[in-house]
């Protein structure tokens, strides 16, 4: 094989591991979005042509599911929850990155610790003290939940890009007569806007997924979209076609958000501070 | 304008002494330079100064203001960054207006005094672009104009020029010289370079190990140097430093020869320094002692020549038509009038 041919070769082995990979993760999401425009009865058969219907969409939103209801507790969770998380976790990341206190190293060891722990280790006495002070079933309790999931993701996601910003810039601005907060405004948040976007997404779709806690803590006011889910059992068993309409509602705002990380990944983070 | 004192200023990070119980007078539109190899104790000196570094003892004035507990922006100096500092998510022109913006100045005077910076700096065709656009030397020049955009009572600059390559900070330094002169404001000035300190300065302080070792102008401390740590750090090629003994007022080297007069009482052990520059070469037999050059460096302004002289090697430097090659002997003479003695125990210098 001559050079030319031996590069067309490995290309053409590269792209079909790709398609391979990519039909692998992407043959559930296809069989989702076929059968959430299939009719009841076309759901079990494995065909590829039919006459697409829109009427499980609308199925999902009329009584008894209503998962209208649910697509706004969900909204309001996730994005209260991420609206509260990111200014709370961008101080603390901030002042683990900038100034050493006493135990530093073991607290931020103990916010990644509870990552680890399992939920459903944690889900009772969640339970219990919920129903106590009366949260059970509420959209705050549930915002409370995730504050606690995505808070310790987002304080370590965010205190690595403000390592990245270089020391003699913020000196540059304090020097130049900025206070400690104007700082954090002019130049910290700034510099730093490509992970804190990054980070809300990432903690975003953390709580939009988050299905365990919202399944134990709430029966009717406050359920999420993932619990929804469980509703679409009929007598004749799962109505998987109706399953498919929420789960491409659920999907939906992931895509959009998946694509907006990656332009911001791209972005350079320092943008020639130094050298 | 302003001088600054530092009053027995001290610098620990646990065991270790940063800045050791200094104190220091700068006086009002002075350019000092703080001298020394890196871990003296240098940057930490001024970043003291700034407000970036807490001191662990002593006082710190600038004026008549006791600034130690004063934040960086409410002691009115402006430094210029090693790494330049800029904000990369500003324009060049939002980059020098910063210091104006944040300390309140009329918004109105902020274009104008930004403009009459960057003229000073020849910057004004960039001001519409951000620092990664720019050069090196073009971003040391932002970092400038930042810095005299202002009129702070004290410049501080932290090693500024040494991340340009070499044919640039030669440039940069005849204009900072020029700027310091124009604009006289106190400056203190970190280096490790002993070119930039000797060409900048008014005075220089050389540093090590958080003690000042020689504080003068550039004259003394390359004429007159204290110790033989300053003998050593100033002057390219360093001053030739020749173990020996004072004996009936004679300096004798180690191997025994009676190489020059010496105007001080004998003693067992000394060390004499001289400078390449205060030898002169002869033909063999011409000068004081012959020797054998090691190695013979032509450097076009001059030439060097290493010598083994006894046990050691001397670099004296040749006129720049000489030409020998190694292996060749040649006469060396001492010029009796620049020549020091050290005391090998303590380092410090002694008077003859």
């Amino acid at each position: 094989m001559t050079g030319k041919q031996k590069k067309q070769f490995w290309n053409l082995i590269q792209t079909t591991l790709i398609l391979i990979a990519m039909f692998i993760m992407l043959v559930p999401i296809i069989w989702i979005f076929l059968a959430a425009f299939k009719t009841h009865v076309d759901v079990y058969q494995l065909k590829l042509f039919f006459t697409p219907t829109l009427e499980n969409f609308a199925t999902v939103f009329d009584d008894p599911y209503r998962l209208g209801e649910k697509l706004v507790n969900s909204t309001i969770v996730a994005l209260v929850s991420v609206v509260i998380a990111i200014p709370i976790a961008t101080l603390a990341a901030y002042s683990f990155s900038r100034f050493s206190m006493r135990g530093e190293t073991m607290m931020l060891v103990i916010i990644l610790a509870t990552q680890f722990v399992p939920a459903v280790v944690i889900i009772l006495p969640f339970f219990v003290m919920f129903r106590d002070i009366g949260l059970l079933d509420t959209r705050l309790g549930l915002i409370l939940v995730n504050l606690a999931i995505v808070m310790p993701f987002a304080i370590w996601m965010i205190k690595g890009f403000i390592d990245g910003i270089p020391m003699d810039t913020e000196e540059a601005a304090m020097v130049d007569g900025s206070s400690r907060l104007q700082v954090i405004r002019n130049i910290v948040l700034p510099m730093a806007a490509p992970g804190l976007v990054t980070s809300a997404i990432f903690c975003f779709i953390i709580a939009w997924n988050e299905f365990l806690f919202a399944l134990i803590l709430t029966n009717k006011n406050a359920v999420t979209l993932p619990i929804g889910l469980a509703l679409f059992k009929g007598e004749e068993g799962d109505l998987w076609n109706l399953l498919s309409a929420a789960g491409i509602i659920i999907m939906a705002p992931m895509f959009v958000l998946a694509l907006m990380i990656r332009k911001y990944f791209v972005q350079g983070m320092t943008m020639g501070a130094v050298r | 304008m302003a001088e600054i004192k530092l009053k027995n200023l001290t610098k620990r990070w646990g065991d270790f002494v940063g800045v050791d119980d200094q104190s220091l007078d700068i006086a009002d539109k002075e350019f000092l330079v703080l001298l020394g190899p890196s871990g003296c104790g240098k940057t930490t000196t001024m970043r003291m100064i700034a407000g970036l570094e807490e001191p662990t003892g002593g006082e710190i004035w600038i004026g008549d203001r006791m600034v130690n507990d004063d934040l960086p922006k409410d002691r009115d100096v402006a430094m210029v960054f090693q790494n330049y500092g800029l904000y990369p998510h500003m324009t060049i022109f939002e980059n020098i207006a910063y210091p104006l913006r944040v300390r309140g100045v009329d918004k109105a005077d902020i274009p104008e005094r930004v403009q009459k910076a960057a003229e000073q700096v020849e910057l004004t065709q960039f001001l519409d672009r951000k620092p990664k656009a720019l050069s090196g030397g073009q971003r040391q020049r932002v970092a400038l104009a930042r810095a005299i955009v202002r009129t702070p009572k004290v410049f501080l600059m932290d090693e500024p020029l040494s991340n340009l390559d070499a044919k640039l900070r030669v440039t940069m330094r005849a204009e900072l010289k020029h700027l310091s002169r124009e604009l006289q404001i106190t400056t203190v000035y970190v280096t490790h370079d002993q070119i930039e300190a000797m060409t900048l300065a008014d005075r220089v302080a050389i540093m090590k190990h958080g003690v000042i070792q020689q504080l003068g102008t550039p004259d003394d401390i390359y004429n007159d140097p204290a110790n033989l740590f300053v003998a050593g750090f100033i002057g390219s090629p360093a001053m030739n430093l020749i173990n020996g003994s004072v004996q009936d007022g004679m300096f004798v080297t180690t191997g025994g020869t009676r190489l020059v007069k010496v105007n001080t009482p004998d003693r067992a052990a000394a060390i004499l320094g001289v400078r390449a520059d205060d030898m002169q070469v002869h033909e063999q037999g011409q000068g004081d002692i012959d020797v054998t050059i090691y190695a013979f460096e032509n450097t076009g302004e001059s030439t060097l020549l290493t010598v083994q002289w006894g046990k050691q090697r001397v670099i004296a430097r040749g006129d720049r038509h000489l030409r020998k090659d190694q292996g060749d002997v040649v006469g060396i003479s001492l010029n009796s009038d620049h020549l020091y003695l050290f005391d090998p125990e303590t380092e410090n210098r002694i008077g003859m």
